[in-house]
Parts: structure tokens; C-alpha cells; sequence
């Protein structure tokens, strides 16, 4: 039941994209990101829509894998399009589409509602590529070599990225103690499947509450075992993974900065080409 | 030569009381013992005699309230001494899943190493080397949840090596573990003892105890006796009496002899006790 329930989603492979440096895969997701809401035009999502193909294809992970990381934002999607739909008003003297009692319905409402659903889209599908292929132990290091700069600051950065580490390497044994717990509560009797969503909700206490000193009985065992392995803080501590940039790194660096460069380029531009390249703003 | 010394030692927990005050509960008491470099020591009692109260005390993860603790020379109650002590002691406890700092094997292993401060280029030897000694080699890569008990515990008795430390102790490590875990573990640990390495046994199951060079029975917080296991099993008031039971095969030998059979009381090994009692039904 519980104990199917795996942390990330990652894709076991030995691709281009799942042999590049995690931290750089960390930046380039980010890049694409914010390089999304860029974007203005259809020709240009289907730009993107191409690059986001041809990454999938070269990570060789399968596509109804990375589909599927849609159907956790699909509310948020239709909530997002419905209110664009209704609520964008055309310009000036633009008839509305369809128009009942006072709602209406204009081209401009349905481009954008096409365009946010485009872009909420390609962002999960974008950072699901990169959970997809790289393992949460990488993700946590690149988190920790990125942030290493925060030092400065006095930022936790070590601690932070330990944290991060132990969560990943409790999350299993915490499932499986929450599996083991609901068993034996029910096996006294206690009841999670009926009733209003109050009484469900009041059911999960009996469970929560053996969890939480359970949780607090381990944290302090960990500390031990951490204590007598010589932990003692960031000190001095050494590393040893070494992340080591390859040629495929800098090859997917340059795809992606080339292509979002152009897409910077189009945005800052627009006004002077609008009238020239018109078609790349339709 | 000596590597630990427990004089006189005592810890006291606080305990908390229904009406509310609070008190103190016996950890151990007025303890004095010593361990010599290469032994292999069992620590046996019940639960809650303060086996593992004494364990802490080895590497400073509780400091006595009264007497002192020495490591290789080194006073537990000075913190600039902790560091250097809990190197030298390399400990494994109960849970091996409460243990696991990282989700890779490998890097769990590493742990210890990192936090030493060594070389990177080391740190992977040292990794090896301990993932080989314990022969855990081929997990390197793997996620210690999907493991099974006995190869987590020799996880975490590859992260105390990769310390390089000169003393073990594993700390009721073989408790939650099923037989064949439990094996593969003590196997390990005797390996390591042969190599030259002090090893310490808390445990309650008294058929571990049979290969160790001696024994420390406590009861209540308190060291009743120290001998060898045969020694130890023939007193059995001092086991009935400390929540233990001697194995099978001790009690069948002492019973053989008091029923006038020629064996030895000191032998511990079926199928030899077999034997003598058929060499004695010839006769």
C-alpha cells in the first residue's frame, strides 16, 4: 500500500541528459523557467515545444512519464484558462466572440488562457525532465554547491543541504512506520475509510501522534549514531563526490543559452520588428 | 595493553515522577572495569540494566557524573579529547535504519571520513576498504532501504570503520536483526577481532557470548561479575538472578555432569557433548 510510494521520480538511464552535471542541468531548468514567460507568440512556443521534444528524446525518458507530471496541476490549469477565458477583455472596439447576459467572450481572453495553459504546461514538464533524470542525492549536492556563494552571508548552506539529505533517507522509513502504525490501528478497531471529511480527518490522529514521538525517538538515536561518527559541523568536513563538468555540459549550456538568448532577443525587440517579422508575434 | 578504563564510574539519569518532581534513575553504578587491546568483550544483561548507558560513556556521548572514563589514555570529560576518542571508538547501535545519514551506501559510509576532514582521494579508499571488510562491496551504489536487516547493520559497521577506529562496540546491534542477520553480523565482528581490532558485544542473547574472551554480566546498573562464558554459565544463581539464561548447550552439559556423565561442564559445543555421551554409554 504505503510502502509503493517512491520520493521523486526518477527515471533510471544513462543519457546524455542524465550524465550532465547536475548542478548545471539545476541552472539550465532554471534558465528555462523564467525564460518561459518570455515567450509571446505561438510560433515561438512551438519553438519550444520542439526543444522540449528534442530534449525528452535525447534524455530518453518516455513520454507519458513526463505527461504524467501534468495531472498534478490539471485543477490549476482549467482554473487558470477558465478565468483568462472570461475575464480578458478585448481591446477597444473588438466585438466579444460570444456574449451572454454580462459574460462575454473575446479572441484576445482565449489567446491568453492558451498561452498561460502553454506555459504552466512546458514549466512542469521542464522540471520534470530534470527530476526525471537526475537522482534527489545529486539534486541535493548541486543545491549545496549553488549555494555555497550564501556563506558569505553566513547562510547555512551545509546544514541546510544535510537537511535535505536526511529527509531523502528517512522518507522510506517513515512510510513504512506510517503504514505499520495505520495496520495496527486498525487492526484495534479504528476506523479511516467512512464518515464526513471532520471525522476522516479526526481518524489520522491516532496515527500522526505515534508517528511524531516515534519521529522524535529517531532524531535523537541519528544524532547519536552522527555524534559518534565525528560529526561536528561544517567545519572541516571534506566531500567526496566530485562534480566534474563534461563536454556535455557545455554543449547543453549552449543549446539552451543560444535559444532563450533569441527568446530575450524577440521580447526586448519587439516593438522596432513588430511590423517587420509580424508573423513571430501573431 | 589497556585501551579503556572505567573507574568507579556512575551516570544517573533524571526520571520523572507522576506527582510531578523530579528524581533520579540508576544509569550504572560504581563501575570499574578494563578492557585490553585485541578483546573481544561481551557486555550482557537485561533490558534496561544499563548496557547501553555504559556504551555511551565509551565515546563521550554521555559524560559520568561520578569516576572517570579513559580512552587509550584520553579523559572523556575533557571536550578537547572528545574528537580524538570517538575516532578511536567506532560504535553501532540497535536500529540500523535510525543510523543511515545518506541514501546511498556509499555515502553513507563516507560519512565519517567527511566529517574527519580527509582527502577526497582517500575517502573513496577508505569506503571501499570498509564496504570490502564488511563484504558489502557490491551495494556500494544501492539505496540501504531495500536492503535487508543484516546487510543495513554491516552498512553501519562499515561507517564506524571507515573511521579507521581501533575499538568497536556494537551496541545491542544485533537485537532487532533475525538469525541470519544476526550471524552475518557477529561473523564481522569476529573477523575484525582476528584482525586485531578491540571489539565490544552488548547483547542479551547469551549464544553470542560463547566465542568472546570474556563477559561482563550487569544487572541494575551495576558490573556483577566478569569471567570467562564458562565460568559465567556455571553460576547460575548470578544468571537467574541478572534476568539471563545460559545457552542450551551449557545447561545440557552441566546437567550431563550432575547426572554423573563424563563430560566437561566447560564444553559449549553440541555435537562434541554429543560424543562424550556416547563414548560414555560404550563404557
Amino acid at each position: 500500500m504505503l510502502r509503493d510510494v517512491t520520493f521523486g521520480q526518477y527515471y533510471p538511464g544513462n543519457s546524455f541528459v542524465h550524465k550532465m552535471d547536475a548542478r548545471i542541468k539545476l541552472i539550465l531548468t532554471l534558465l528555462f523557467m523564467v525564460g518561459i514567460f518570455f515567450v509571446k507568440s505561438f510560433v515561438v512556443f512551438g519553438f519550444v515545444t520542439v526543444l522540449l521534444l528534442a530534449i525528452i528524446f535525447v534524455a530518453r525518458v518516455p513520454l507519458k512519464s513526463v505527461l504524467k507530471s501534468i495531472k498534478g496541476i490539471i485543477v490549476l490549469l482549467l482554473l487558470t484558462a477558465i478565468i483568462n477565458i472570461f475575464f480578458t477583455k478585448g481591446e477597444d472596439g473588438e466585438q466579444p466572440l460570444w456574449s451572454w447576459w454580462k459574460i462575454e467572450i473575446y479572441v484576445a481572453g482565449l489567446k491568453s488562457a492558451a498561452k498561460i495553459f502553454l506555459r504552466l504546461v512546458y514549466l512542469v514538464i521542464g522540471s520534470s525532465v530534470l527530476t526525471l533524470t537526475t537522482t534527489p542525492v545529486d539534486l541535493t549536492h548541486a543545491v549545496e554547491s549553488l549555494l555555497k556563494p550564501l556563506r558569505i552571508v553566513k547562510f547555512p548552506v551545509h546544514e541546510f543541504a544535510l537537511i535535505m539529505s536526511l529527509t531523502l533517507s528517512f522518507i522510506p522509513s517513515l512510510i513504512e512506520e506510517t503504514d505499520r502504525i495505520i495496520r495496527a490501528q486498525k487492526a484495534r478497531g479504528a476506523d479511516f475509510d467512512t464518515g464526513g471529511l471532520i471525522k476522516r480527518a479526526k481518524a489520522f490522529i491516532p496515527i500522526l501522534i505515534p508517528l511524531l514521538v516515534g519521529g522524535f525517538r529517531r532524531a535523537e538515536e541519528l544524532a547519536n549514531a552522527m555524534n559518534s561518527r565525528c560529526y561536528e559541523g561544517a567545519t572541516k568536513r571534506t566531500c567526496m563526490r566530485v562534480m566534474k563538468l563534461s563536454w556535455r555540459d557545455l554543449v547543453g549550456a549552449f543549446v539552451m543559452i543560444a535559444f532563450f538568448t533569441g527568446v530575450f532577443l524577440l521580447y526586448g525587440m519587439s516593438k522596432q520588428w513588430s511590423v517587420d517579422v509580424a508573423w513571430l508575434y501573431y | 595493553m589497556e585501551v579503556i578504563n572505567l573507574n568507579n564510574v556512575s551516570y544517573y539519569y533524571k526520571a520523572y515522577n507522576d506527582d510531578g518532581t523530579v528524581g533520579s534513575a540508576i544509569g550504572v553504578e560504581g563501575v570499574t572495569l578494563s578492557v585490553n587491546e585485541g578483546a573481544f568483550v561481551a557486555l550482557v544483561g537485561h533490558n534496561g540494566c544499563g548496557k547501553s548507558t555504559l556504551a555511551k560513556l565509551l565515546n563521550g556521548l554521555l559524560i559520568p557524573k561520578g569516576g572517570t572514563v579513559t580512552v587509550f589514555g584520553l579523559d572523556t570529560a575533557k571536550k578537547e579529547n572528545i574528537f580524538e576518542i570517538r575516532k578511536n571508538v567506532g560504535m553501532v547501535f540497535q536500529n540500523p535504519d535510525n543510523q543511515m545519514v545518506a541514501s546511498i551506501v556509499e555515502e553513507d559510509v563516507a560519512f565519517g571520513p567527511e566529517n574527519l576532514g580527509v582527502p577526497q582521494k582517500e575517502i573513496v579508499e577508505r569506503v571501499n576498504e570498509a564496504l570490502e571488510q564488511v563484504g558489502m562491496t557490491e551495494f556500494a551504489k544501492r539505496s540501504p532501504h531495500r536492503l535487508s536487516g543484516g546487510q543495513k547493520q554491516r552498512i553501519a559497521i562499515a561507517g564506524a570503520l571507515a573511521i579507521r577506529p581501533k575499538i568497536l562496540v556494537l551496541d545491542e546491534s544485533t537485537a532487532m536483526l533475525d538469525p541470519q542477520g544476526r550471524k552475518e553480523v557477529l561473523e564481522v565482528a569476529h573477523r575484525l577481532n582476528a584482525q586485531g581490532m578491540t571489539v565490544l558485544l552488548i547483547t542479551h542473547f547469551m549464544e553470542e557470548v560463547l566465542d568472546c574472551d570474556q563477559v561482563v554480566v550487569m544487572n541494575n546498573g551495576h558490573v556483577v561479575k566478569i569471567g570467562t562464558p564458562t565460568e559465567i554459565f556455571q553460576d547460575k544463581r548470578l544468571l537467574e538472578d541478572a534476568g539471563l539464561r545460559a545457552p542450551r548447550t551449557a545447561e545440557l552439559a552441566r546437567a550431563l555432569a550432575e547426572a554423573g556423565f563424563d563430560v566437561s561442564v566447560r564444553e559449549t559445543d553440541a555435537l562434541k557433548l554429543g560424543g562424550d555421551v556416547c563414548r560414555n554409554l560404550q563404557k
